[in-house]
């Protein structure tokens, strides 16, 4: 089908104001977190800061952003692993093994993806206080980790149910069986599900705050988002030059990450989304 | 080999969500006796006013969200159909929002907002413009609305990416066809494409639902709920409760949350729901 030249010049006009709307609230934020505390508002061009570098610095010392960093990293590659590993063998078994004991597993696993993690976080943070595991890295771990594991053992059995049956069958024949067959011989080929299933729960994980705010309360153990909203209410929502350079801060690594991956990101997203 | 995955599910998610469904039946203050009050916390909950008004405010909130980013997702997306140059940028630049956490973007938005001291106030007045967003903070529906169109404004990269993989799932063919049968653009959209469009339709519906229902970190960073209680959504309510020292009555708000999420999920998957 042809396009009407006119036609593609409006939709591409739209698509650049639709564009523009998106980035703005990132350049006010870059602006504002280069603005010097003193700037007043009222003169200059409001779309030029007055670059105040050390705003940087200073809210790197201030924030403990840092920490919070650190936290964010470890909570967040903890979980990947753990879901990853766990999740893989479990879709591994439910796609080779259609016993009923699997298929209820997958189905209780599904069933659970409707139930947003606010549900039971009250009962579980009682859980959690007995095992000693509020305000550490670990117990977040898990806690994150049983949120994304529907979503991993979804995507793993769709993938594992494409794979052809001779993998298995070379593996056993090379005396892999169990869980060596599976490290050994059909995780490496999973590589396209692993992707899919960190590019639809990476970022949420990295940016937990519904759990965070009943789990990791102490200042040692906060996460970005913790760590960003407890300095906004010490400062009672002024000094925004501060904030506004911590959140910058903030949203680097996320940015760049999706900045570098953005093809196989969107790519990720686009067949996860075929196949669910 | 799915024992793994599933001893450690139903460690953190199903042991808490069936004790919330006793936990819901007490008075239990977190920390002492815990005495069997049968459905007084859920009588209660539905003579509280605050309560009332927070089932209000998450329902508007759900509905004007799951709506709009529908709407708004499946517009970009066909704007976004055909390919232009500087398509993929484009389509990084719009889904850049979804990936930032939702509170640190109520932050942003309220440093562009803030009434009679946001960037927008002082830029509309730098541009002499007699635009002026008002004290929207203090005024109920357009607080509401500005809660809405921020998550619409963040997430509508999400909605947009799955429609556009929906959308090249349909073979160009089928819509030709329908051109030389004589068919309307707008037919061939109502009659061709939207039909075929239903499994986009029904994840993005379905995965609106959920999280606008559970909404949590926006609204923290935007209106902290207010003004009063007039934007404080069920989950925050949880939370606030459970700290409260109301750990009975907060799981029991848990269990009517998840019986509001519950019913649309379950009704639009009905009406989603396609042949095969």
């Amino acid at each position: 089908m042809k396009e009407n030249k006119g036609f593609k010049l409006a939709r591409i006009l739209v698509l650049a104001l639709i564009c523009l709307m998106c980035a703005i609230p990132f350049y006010v934020l870059l602006v504002l977190s280069l603005n010097a505390p003193s700037r007043v508002f009222y003169e200059g061009n409001l779309f030029v800061p007055t670059f105040a570098w050390g705003n940087y610095a200073d809210a790197w010392a201030k924030s403990r952003i840092g920490t919070a960093m650190v936290n964010s990293a470890v909570i967040t590659f903890g979980t990947l692993g753990l879901t990853i590993l766990l999740g893989g063998m479990a879709g591994y078994a439910i796609a080779r093994r259609n016993n009923a004991f699997n298929r209820a597993v997958f189905s209780l696993l599904i069933g659970c993806m409707m139930i947003p993690g606010i549900i039971n976080t009250v009962p579980l943070y009682t859980l959690m206080r007995g095992l000693g595991a509020i305000n550490t890295l670990w117990g977040m771990v898990l806690v994150c980790s049983t949120l994304c594991m529907p979503s991993a053992v979804f995507i793993y059995t769709t993938f594992v149910r494409a794979l052809p049956r001779e993998l298995d069958e070379a593996a056993e024949v090379d005396g892999c069986t169990g869980f060596k067959a599976f490290w050994k011989i059909i995780f490496p080929v999973l590589k396209p599900a692993t992707a899919s299933f960190v590019i639809l729960n990476g970022f949420g994980v990295w940016n937990n705050y519904a759990q965070a705010v009943f789990f990791l309360q102490s200042r040692e153990k906060q996460n970005i988002p913790q760590a960003l909203s407890v300095f906004f209410q010490q400062f009672g929502g002024a000094k925004w030059h501060l904030m506004s350079a911590t959140a910058v801060i903030a949203i680097i690594p996320v940015v760049v990450i999706f900045l570098v991956f953005q093809r196989q990101f969107i790519e990720g997203l686009t067949e996860g989304a075929v196949k669910g | 080999m799915s024992l793994p995955a599933l001893m450690l599910f139903c460690a953190f998610f199903v042991y808490p969500l069936i004790r919330g469904v006793g936990m819901s039946l007490t008075d239990w203050d977190g920390m002492g006796e815990a005495t069997f009050v049968g459905l007084s916390n859920f009588e209660r909950f539905f003579q509280d006013a605050r309560a009332m008004g927070d089932i209000r405010t998450t329902l508007i909130f759900a509905a004007g969200s799951a709506i709009l980013l529908n709407l708004v997702g499946l517009f970009y997306a066909l704007l976004m159909e055909k390919p232009f140059h500087g398509r993929s940028a484009a389509r990084v630049m719009i889904y850049l929002p979804a990936i930032i956490s939702p509170l640190i973007m109520g932050y942003i938005w309220y440093f562009l907002l803030q009434p009679g001291r946001g960037f927008l106030y002082h830029a509309m007045e730098q541009l002499g413009s007699s635009f002026q967003l008002g004290n929207w903070m203090n005024d109920y529906p357009t607080t509401m609305t500005v809660l809405i169109l921020v998550n619409v404004w963040q997430y509508a990269g999400m909605t947009m990416i799955i429609y556009l993989a929906g959308l090249q799932g349909i073979s160009s063919d089928l819509r030709e066809a329908a051109m030389i049968d004589g068919a309307t653009s707008w037919q061939r959209f109502t009659r061709v494409t939207l039909p075929l469009l239903m499994p986009a339709i029904r994840i993005n519906v379905v995965t609106n639902i959920i999280g606008s229902l559970s909404v949590f970190d926006v609204i923290m960073s935007l209106t902290e709920g207010g003004p009063g209680y007039a934007t404080e959504s069920l989950s925050i309510y949880i939370m606030r409760m459970c700290y409260g020292s109301r750990t009975g009555y907060s799981t029991a708000v848990a269990m009517i949350l998840f019986l509001i999420i519950l019913v649309p999920v379950l009704l639009s998957m009905r009406l989603t729901r396609t042949k095969d």
